[in-house]
């Protein structure tokens, strides 16, 4: 089922062009990465689906309704690049609030606001103010307004930027444990989390859509990323006499991409043969690796 | 409401707006309604009331309420400008509107904050009718019942006089992005204003009624209360009604 369907979108300020006639639809599953260089578009695009902005031409629908709409109210939350609470109220009654916007009932939105402030790990400051939190809890407690209830549709845009590794782990684990009932669309500039939480890619630059594809990989050619702790001479020679191993590219520094040819006419028995015959070469030469990782990494894809 | 009456810094403006309303009652309305009410100053009292061309209220019960409506019919249009300058601005600037948008719609918007900023306004005119209520009836207790009756047709008149100013403000702020700005786009459209429409006037001979756009263009003409004619209240109503129009279309494509 198609939770969004975004067809011919565009938006300008003046004459400056922030999205060019852009298409994609989403159906219901695993989070959606949102990804780009710095104006992008991302943001743009996070504010045409939330109904902030009116786009210049094109349609949006969301959940069958248009952006802004009162049907998608608790249905739809996001959290918006550097929105702030109000800094005269506490968490709590923000939260209560907009809880109470989305129809619970005064004990319900009490309820609802003590649970996500427990999924974020602020219980303990619930009755704060944002002024006397730090710059990550604050965001832990707008991520948590974008929980309240049970929306079916979640964007996160820069959700853990400005977080602590353990916090920001958290968001990630909110995010997984989640992503079986909610949609997640989740934008960010740290791919391997993107990368760990996502399934679908949105990749967009200079305001067009480049990429719209699943990152498992269902490609006839297969892709190994080893990541070594040294680099090594005569390394990439000697893999490409692994037969299966047609390539190997030196990604970046200490990393390869090796290309794994003529897979669909391998089983899966010989296809792992490729990699144990890898992993053997690895010792026998005393060479030692950081990371295997099965496929390309996000990053790879895109750029 | 809770911005005002639970936040430290609307305290202080409740506090600020309490002292002021102290001294005008204290100082003027108190002192001024003894003069009136006093036998020995009645024919001055006359003739400074006439000379302001607002003798009908010297026909009022409650001295005090003369002198109240006088100082109120000007004050609480300008101090509703003031206090009502920032009904969305700062959570536009912060972001807070993006957070209210997903759970409630630009017209709930534009007039759950219109209708917020009406109520203070209405409570804090209230507080005031009832203090010069209190001093008229310390004066003299017999004039409680009739300055609480006064007070109340008082206190609709004022009312009805500050509605556009309110929505005048909610339309700014759909616009603007500050509440200091507000305050200068309707201090230019109030001072400017006027100028404009007399140059139209003399450039084209005749007069387009565009002074009707003005919110309080009806109240030198309530401000003596020689006459109640329907139009002193249609006239705000109307203007209320339209600039809240023009508020919901102006925010539901203003980006926030």
């Amino acid at each position: 089922m198609s939770i969004i369907d975004v067809v011919q979108l565009s938006k300008h300020y003046g004459d400056k062009q922030a999205l060019d006639n852009i298409s994609f639809q989403l159906s219901q599953g695993a989070p959606v990465a949102l990804v780009g260089p710095n104006g992008a578009g991302k943001t743009t695009l996070f504010s045409l689906l939330c109904g902030y902005i009116q786009p210049s031409t094109g349609s949006i629908k969301i959940l069958g309704e248009n952006p802004g709409s009162s049907a998608l109210f608790g249905r739809l939350s996001a959290l918006p690049q550097d929105a702030q609470f109000d800094p005269r109220f506490s968490i709590a009654t923000q939260l209560n609030f907009y809880a109470r916007l989305q129809g619970m009932s005064n004990a319900e939105s009490k309820k609802d606001t003590e649970r996500v402030l427990d999924m974020v790990g602020l219980s303990d400051v619930i009755n704060s103010r944002p002024s006397e939190l730090s710059h990550g809890m604050r965001k832990r407690a707008t991520i948590a307004q974008a929980l309240l209830g049970t929306p079916e549709i979640v964007m996160l845009d820069e959700a853990t930027a400005g977080l602590d590794p353990v916090n920001a782990r958290e968001i990630r684990n909110i995010v997984s444990e989640h992503a079986h009932n909610t949609n997640f669309i989740l934008s960010s500039h740290d791919l391997s989390e993107l990368e760990r939480l996502c399934e679908q890619v949105l990749y967009l630059d200079n305001g067009q859509l480049k990429q719209h594809q699943a990152l498992n990989n269902d490609e006839h050619t297969r892709y190994l990323t080893l990541r070594m702790q040294k680099n090594h001479d005569e390394f990439s020679t000697k893999l490409l006499q692994i037969p299966s191993i047609s390539d190997v590219q030196l990604t970046q520094d200490k990393e390869y991409l090796i290309t794994i040819d003529q897979v669909e006419t391998m089983d899966n028995m010989q296809f792992e043969s490729t990699e144990m015959q890898l992993l053997k070469m690895l010792a026998e030469n005393n060479w030692h690796y950081a990371q295997i990782i099965n496929g390309k990494t996000l990053e790879n894809r895109l750029f | 409401m809770i911005r005002l009456f639970n936040t430290k810094r609307g305290l202080l403006a409740l506090l600020a707006f309490a002292t002021i309303w102290f001294i005008i009652l204290y100082y003027f309305v108190s002192a001024a309604s003894d003069i009136i009410a006093s036998p020995t100053f009645e024919g001055m009292a006359s003739q400074v009331f006439g000379a302001l061309g607002v003798f009908a209220l010297l026909n009022w019960d409650v001295a005090e309420f003369s002198i109240y409506w006088l100082v109120a019919v000007y004050f609480f249009p300008m101090f509703a400008i003031l206090i009502c300058s920032d009904q969305l601005c700062s959570d536009k600037q912060r972001g807070t509107l993006r957070f209210i948008t997903l759970r409630a719609t630009r017209l709930e918007l534009i007039l759950g904050r219109y209708l917020g900023q009406v109520l203070i306004i209405s409570i804090l005119i209230l507080m005031t009718i009832l203090a010069t209520s209190f001093l008229a009836s310390v004066r003299n207790i017999d004039l409680f019942y009739s300055s609480l009756t006064l007070g109340f047709r008082v206190w609709l008149e004022l009312l009805v006089v500050v509605l556009p100013f309110i929505a005048l403000m909610s339309m700014l702020n759909a616009f603007v992005s500050s509440a200091k700005f507000a305050i200068v786009i309707v201090t230019l459209f109030f001072g400017l204003g006027p100028l404009i429409l007399a140059l139209i006037k003399y450039q084209f001979g005749q007069e387009f009624y565009l002074n009707l756009l003005f919110p309080g263009e009806q109240i030198g003409e309530i401000f003596a209360q020689a006459s109640s004619q329907t139009n002193h209240y249609l006239l705000p109503l109307v203007q209320t009604l339209l600039l809240l129009v023009f508020s919901y279309f102006a925010m539901k494509r203003e980006p926030i």
